[in-house]
């Protein structure tokens, strides 16, 4: 493997830092080289949140170039937009279809755009796109909370990830408090078998 | 927070993954280091915060400091009585601390001492970006510069020792990139802490009046002498990648070594590249023969052109036929914000005029494309934050009449609309003095807006200076009972330490009695139409008033209600909406949206902090926020 780049993109409280941190501390698990780039504080409160995990031995930046991501994980449809910088025609888009809209638009009064037009938009960059319906499954598992491990399943779902899903499910035990572990097992599965359906139809 | 008892495992060889900053307090269990002190600050806090988390598990004695200058009086004290420490701030923390690291450099240290700086590169959470190598070259202190959490760790450990064999204390500055990136760290042995130490007395050595500093100069550049020694032999000063080529020569450090040996790979550069992790003092030795090696030199740095000035002070007197790229004369790179792969990458192209693989510009044309017209989404003040009803109360009073200074800490989103409350802030502190200049030049009503933290922290001497010199401001304390913004640290005002023992509360409006202010009150800023009667009342005054706006931060209050099982119910707006929109216009509260057209609560956001009901002027919001 020479290196895997995945950009994931959303909303603070969304529990992407610690997807991020899951996945990386996984990899390391799986023997691999690893950074993940966090960015917290001022850039955090209620905004947008980006973190990006790089696996491959000569890695050593934190931070994805434009258009190298090989998976682009977006928790929230407009800041998966935000980030198509580091798509290209070879990433992977596996956008959730939790809408989140920012202050800016009922200041305004605009409109949120629909999930067709947000898709139009990420298909100028790339036909890899699969929608996840992280809200439902995570509420299917037992909570809306658990919507980062739908995420995080789904990208183990995917088959391209080079990180085994067992030990990804086994950090994923350790890192979320307790009496969650249950819920976000099962977020995962669904998140994991959602994709790999999502695949087969193709 | 993760479970951070990995922290305590003494089991060296383990490869973990871990963010720059606990590798550091990793680091910090290492190398014996018995006293901590910090004032928290983004990227540093969770140096401290973890240890802070794991100290009950350990022998060590952590604090949260007042501020960043008390915190390095704390360490140095106990550094000079026979016991390692380390004291953990964000860069502007340097700027309150220097005065006293600037003399402490003099009467030096008998134990272990490092200073960590995070610098902020791009700001991403900081009023600004200031380089602090430079510190390094002020004070003549030795600095070590990791580039990831593995470095950063093992640098904490040598900082350690080379401070105990020069005496001295050790800067050890990160950027953001290493403080708050993740990467495996491979664990050496713990050490315990020695925790008691003696204290010998020796006036000359320590008590740095005129006649003792000068000679204590003297000795200073002598160290300075003996670190440059170490900093030639340096396991972290070294040519990282030998390539036969003589042609081009890259050296780099910390978070920009990184980029920098990627955009060589990405060029296909045969460059050689030379290291630097101790970068004061720099090794001349080792830069000498590498300038000599190679025809042209590039300095990869982030900010300013630290290393430049100085390689090429020892390039004109070695290797005066050497070209040197960099930014200080045409920018390769750019002097301002963050480096990338990308920048860097582009920076070495136009050095030598290789093409780069990727197409970053019709990238970014294509993403300007699908780009437009996308809503912004900036950090705002939580939905619920007891700031927002504040602001609200001073908007409703003052209006644009009032000049608001404001200060570091969340309250300082209160800019943005629709609040619009907040017309100057430079740095922890400041809102107090800038207010009386204020209202001294113009007459008009000044309202200096500070956090409790940040009054303890910087705000009293500034309240004081109104009181003496007859200054007409209205002090206004948010005051949410934690350190907010940089991670809900405890402070003078919680009663609580970071070694989670109790301590004496101290409340604000008793110590600015003390300063003495006559007018002084606290109030709910959630009881909107009190609050409004204080603050006309304090814009009354003559003098100084101060109005402690209190109320808990929202993400304390709502998890605790959560931890207790007290399930929070959203408020709910009635059919007697008439849609005027006043609450969207007045708050800009995140849990109020609308949606097609109309005005709807998201309840998973709401908090019930039930300031849309009391603002609403058709009542037509309900809800309780009873507990």
């Amino acid at each position: 493997m020479n290196e895997f780049n995945i950009v994931l993109a959303g909303i603070g409280g969304q529990g992407i830092l610690l997807a991020a941190e899951i996945v990386g501390a996984a990899a390391v698990r799986d023997g691999l080289n690893v950074r993940v780039s966090e960015i917290h504080g001022m850039a955090q409160r209620g905004g947008a949140v980006v973190s990006n995990v790089r696996l491959g031995e000569k890695v050593l930046s934190p931070t994805v170039l434009e258009g190298q991501a090989d998976v682009l994980l977006g928790f929230e449809p407009l800041e998966t937009i935000r980030n198509l910088g580091c798509a290209s025609r070879r990433t992977l888009v596996l956008m959730s279809d939790e809408r989140v809209p920012p202050a800016e638009l009922a200041l305004r009064g605009i409109k949120y755009p629909s999930l067709k037009e947000v898709i139009d938009r990420i298909k100028s960059f790339t036909e890899d796109v699969v929608v996840v319906e992280a809200r439902r499954l995570a509420e299917e598992a037992g909570s809306s909370l658990a919507q980062n491990s739908v995420m995080i399943g789904a990208l183990a779902g995917t088959g391209r990830l080079p990180v085994k899903a067992r030990i990804l499910i086994e950090v994923l035990k350790e890192l979320v408090p307790e009496k969650h572990v249950s819920t976000n097992v099962k977020a995962f599965k669904l998140g994991y078998d959602s994709v790999r359906k999502a695949y087969k139809e193709v | 927070m993760p479970d951070l008892s990995i922290l305590l495992h003494d089991n060296p060889g383990k490869r973990v993954l871990l963010l720059g900053n606990e590798a550091i307090a990793r680091g910090i269990l290492e190398s014996g280091i018995g006293v901590v002190t910090t004032y928290p600050g983004t990227p540093a806090s969770e140096i401290t915060d973890s240890i802070s988390e794991i100290v009950s598990k350990t022998d060590l004695f952590m604090e949260y400091s007042i501020n960043e200058i008390v915190a390095v009086e704390v360490a140095a004290g106990a550094a000079n009585s026979g016991v390692r420490a380390l004291t953990a701030m964000k860069h502007v923390g340097l700027n309150v601390a220097a005065d006293m690291v600037m003399t402490l450099a003099y009467a030096g240290v008998r134990s272990g001492y490092l200073i960590v700086t995070a610098d902020d590169p791009e700001c991403y959470s900081s009023q600004n970006e200031q380089d602090n190598r430079f510190y390094a070259l002020l004070s003549n202190l030795p600095c070590l510069e990791p580039s990831d959490p593995q470095e950063a760790k093992d640098m904490t450990a040598s900082g350690i020792e080379i401070s105990e064999r020069l005496e001295l204390p050790v800067l050890l500055r990160t950027t953001t990139r290493v403080s708050h990136t993740r990467g495996p760290v491979v664990y050496a042995r713990l050490k315990k802490p020695k925790m008691k130490g003696e204290f010998v007395r020796d006036v000359r050595r320590l008590v740095m009046v005129p006649a003792n500093s000068r000679p204590k100069h003297d000795v200073l550049l002598r160290r300075v002498e003996e670190a440059k020694r170490i900093s030639n032999t340096s396991p972290y000063n070294r040519v990282v990648r030998h390539r036969k080529n003589r042609e081009l020569g890259i050296v780099s450090s910390g978070s920009a070594y990184n980029y920098a040996v990627e955009a060589a790979d990405l060029l296909g550069l045969g460059a050689s590249v030379l290291k630097l992790g101790m970068t004061h003092p720099l090794p001349q030795t080792v830069i000498k023969e590498f300038l000599t090696r190679h025809k042209k030199i590039v300095i990869v740095e982030e900010l300013e052109p630290y290393l430049e000035m100085q390689i090429k002070a020892v390039a004109k007197d070695f290797a005066p036929d050497v070209e040197v790229y960099g930014k200080m004369n045409e920018q390769y790179f750019p002097l301002a914000g963050e480096l990338s792969t990308r920048l860097v990458a582009t920076g070495l192209g136009r050095i030598t005029g290789k093409r780069l693989p990727i197409d970053f510009g019709k990238i970014d044309e294509k993403y300007a494309e699908v780009a437009r017209d996308l809503p912004s989404r900036p950090p705002i003040l939580c939905a619920g934050c007891p700031h927002r009803a504040s602001f609200y109360v001073m908007r409703k009073v003052a209006g644009d009449e009032a000049i608001y200074s404001t200060d570091i800490g969340c309250y300082a989103l209160g800019i943005a609309p629709p609040l619009h409350i907040g017309d100057m802030m430079t740095c922890m502190g400041a809102s107090v003095g800038t207010a009386e200049g204020m209202a001294q030049a113009t007459g008009k009503v000044a309202i200096a807006i500070i956090g409790d933290s940040t009054f303890f922290h910087a705000g009293i001497p500034g309240l004081i200076n109104a009181v003496y010199n007859n200054h007409r401001i209205v002090v206004a304390v948010l005051d949410n009972l934690t350190t907010a913004m940089t991670g809900h640290q405890p402070h003078p005002g919680t009663g609580i330490t970071g070694m989670h023992m109790l301590s004496e509360r101290i409340l604000i409006e008793r110590v600015a009695q003390g300063c003495g202010v006559n007018y002084v009150k606290v109030i709910n800023p959630f009881k909107v139409k009190e609050a409004t009667a204080v603050l006309r009342e304090a814009l009354q005054q003559l003098g100084v008033s101060v109005v402690v706006f209190r109320a808990p931060c929202v993400l304390e209050s709502v998890g605790e209600k959560r931890r207790k099982g007290i399930t929070v119910g959203a408020y709910k707006i009635t059919d007697k909406c008439t849609n005027c929109m006043a609450c969207i216009k007045m708050l800009g509260c995140p849990a109020v949206i609308v949606e097609e057209g109309k005005v709807r609560i998201a309840e998973t956001l709401c908090s019930a902090c039930g300031l849309c009901a009391s603002v609403c002027p058709y009542h037509a919001i309900e809800g309780s926020c009873e507990e």
